[in-house]
């Protein structure tokens, strides 16, 4: 478990030096993490000081004068807080940025509700050219971020302070594809980002019952891969999905979608539907959210009657 | 004495024909922009684009009337995309949109969008060396918006001697907020200040004489007394014509005083 913010300051490092149109735009974090970058950089770096929604224009107006601009904060002042100035100054205006987030869902568990941002990655979906990336390891991060920096639009980066337990299983993985990371018959879990943690978990504890559960994982929120999903469920008859965000316009839906009635299936949905009012660390508010391995294990067999 | 009486003649044959518009605050408006295009932007007609032009940001995007006729003055807009303004397929609407129309710099509405727009635009000169100046005008009810304040202190701090501001003050805030140190505030926030009669050509002449512009060390803000609704005496002032359409009877005299 940790931090993909360490890449994000190498990727965006390593850029720099290739790109002389990349302009840093921070809301007073990850200083000292970004600090190569701005003593290299130094025209091209600003902390704008705690003020999201200028600092959300203010990227928007670099833009116009041939910048690509990367604007960086805490998930819900980025993208609750400014949301307007996201969807009107780049999205109505046909602006590019790159917005990357830190501390996904409630990454920072002792902090409370506050921090958290369950919604963000549907609501920057909403908007028009947009493009939205969970990547649960730091080289999903490095690949995702380096396809897509510089293309058109509003491209979302959350970053999670708790990447998934498999980062060997993901090497490879392109923008707009997910991965069958495990074969499977029984049922086809489908994970967003960090949750691939506890679909592998859940896997294996299904498998010693017998059970043979398909794990599909999704870093491309949107432009979503909706063809993997359908040809996993129409073998298995059997979704569910797993992730750290809402279920308002969240994994399920885009699943939903996928299928959209061409055959029958049984769905669980695991995601954040309420504040997830508790502290500790993230594994204890995996279990206040009911999205834990043991809790996520027990529903699905309670549900699919498996046991 | 009013000026730009054929402007405001203008804006009132668009808003009836088009039943949108906000004609008080466009005739609040319409004197400076005119004067900013005319006499202190540099501007290019033949290419809007021009990468050496200078940027007008209209913040309070409901004004958009008086931008369209200037620009129609200036030969930037043509009289057949004028005269369609607010129907299905024209370019131009009540807000004005810098993606249908090109050379619209800022797509506007939301109040408090413009200014840091403004101040991004401003930087992105700054850091490159550009010699563009950026002027966006704000309204005086605007500046309740706390995004205005954010990006007034972003401007200072990145010490913005490109940046000129002009705040529509015609006391539209005045109705809510009547204690309303505009003065003081933009002082507080290190900006240099101006205050002028923004319908007089002779003020804005001096508050925006390019000896001022080039000589700044930072962020410059004209403070505009404006009348809401000037040189039509009915409009004048606040109230019912705030987004109101003249009838056939009220369009004539409204011609009566203009005429």
């Amino acid at each position: 478990m940790n931090s993909l913010r360490p890449q994000f300051a190498e990727t965006l490092t390593k850029l720099g030096h290739k790109d002389p149109t990349i302009f840093v735009v921070v809301g007073d974090i990850s200083h000292g993490l970004l600090s190569d970058f701005r003593s290299k950089f130094p025209d091209r770096y600003r902390n704008i000081g705690i003020c999201e929604q200028a600092m959300l224009g203010v990227a928007a107006g670099l833009n116009v004068t041939g910048f690509n601009p990367v604007v960086h904060t805490i998930t819900p002042f980025l993208i609750e807080r400014a949301f307007e100035q996201i969807k009107l100054d780049f999205g109505y205006q046909e602006l590019n940025c790159n917005l990357v987030s830190v501390g996904s869902s409630f990454d920072y568990s002792k902090l409370g509700c506050s921090h958290h941002s369950y919604i963000d990655s549907a609501l920057i979906a909403s908007i028009e050219g947009s493009k939205v990336f969970l990547p649960g390891s730091k080289e999903e991060l490095d690949v995702l971020f380096k396809e897509n920096y510089n293309l058109p639009g509003i491209k979302y980066f959350r970053l999670t302070e708790n990447s998934h337990s498999a980062p060997g299983l993901t090497l490879g993985m392109g923008t707009g594809q997910n991965a069958v990371l495990r074969r499977g018959s029984s049922l086809t879990i489908v994970a967003l980002g960090p949750s691939l943690t506890t679909a592998l978990d859940v896997s294996d504890r299904l498998l010693e019952l017998g059970v043979s559960a398909e794990v599909l994982y999704v870093n491309t929120f949107k432009p979503f891969d909706f063809s993997s999903v359908r040809d996993s469920v129409a073998e298995t008859r059997r979704l569910v999905t797993l992730s750290e965000i809402s279920p308002i316009g969240g994994l399920r839906d885009l699943c939903f979608q996928a299928i959209s009635g061409e055959f029958q299936f049984e769905a669980i949905d695991f995601s954040v539907g309420n504040f997830v009012r508790g502290y500790g660390d993230y594994n204890d508010l995996l279990t206040v959210a009911n999205i834990a391995p043991a809790q996520v294990y027990e529903k699905i067999l309670r549900t699919f009657s498996l046991s | 004495m009013v000026q730009n009486k054929d402007l405001r003649l203008k804006i009132v044959e668009l808003a009836v024909k088009s039943k949108e518009g906000h004609i008080p605050s466009s005739f609040s408006i319409v004197d400076i922009i005119d004067f900013l295009y005319g006499n202190v932007m540099r501007i290019h007609k033949q290419n809007p684009d021009n990468p050496d032009r200078d940027y007008f940001i209209l913040s309070k995007g409901h004004g958009a009337l008086a931008l369209y006729v200037v620009l129609n003055k200036f030969g930037f807009l043509d009289d057949k995309d004028l005269n369609s303004y607010g129907s299905a397929h024209s370019i131009l609407g009540g807000h004005p949109d810098r993606v249908s129309t090109p050379f619209i710099e800022a797509s506007t509405g939301s109040l408090g969008h413009g200014l840091p727009f403004a101040v991004g635009i401003a930087l992105g000169c700054q850091v490159q060396k550009l010699k563009n100046r950026v002027f966006v005008l704000l309204g005086d009810g605007e500046c309740h918006e706390g995004s205005v304040w954010e990006s007034a202190n972003i401007a200072t701090n990145q010490k913005l001697s490109n940046l000129v501001a002009i705040v529509d003050w015609n006391e539209s805030a005045n109705q809510l907020m009547p204690i309303d140190d505009l003065i003081g505030k933009w002082k507080a926030f290190g900006w240099s200040v101006t205050l002028v009669d923004g319908h007089a050509p002779e003020e804005l002449r001096q508050a925006f004489a390019q000896e001022v512009l080039l000589n700044k060390k930072g962020p410059y803000v004209v403070i505009a007394r404006n009348t809401k609704g000037k040189g039509v005496s009915f409009l004048e002032g606040h109230g019912i014509w705030h987004h109101k359409i003249p009838n056939r009877e009220e369009v004539l005299r409204i011609q009566s005083e203009l005429l």
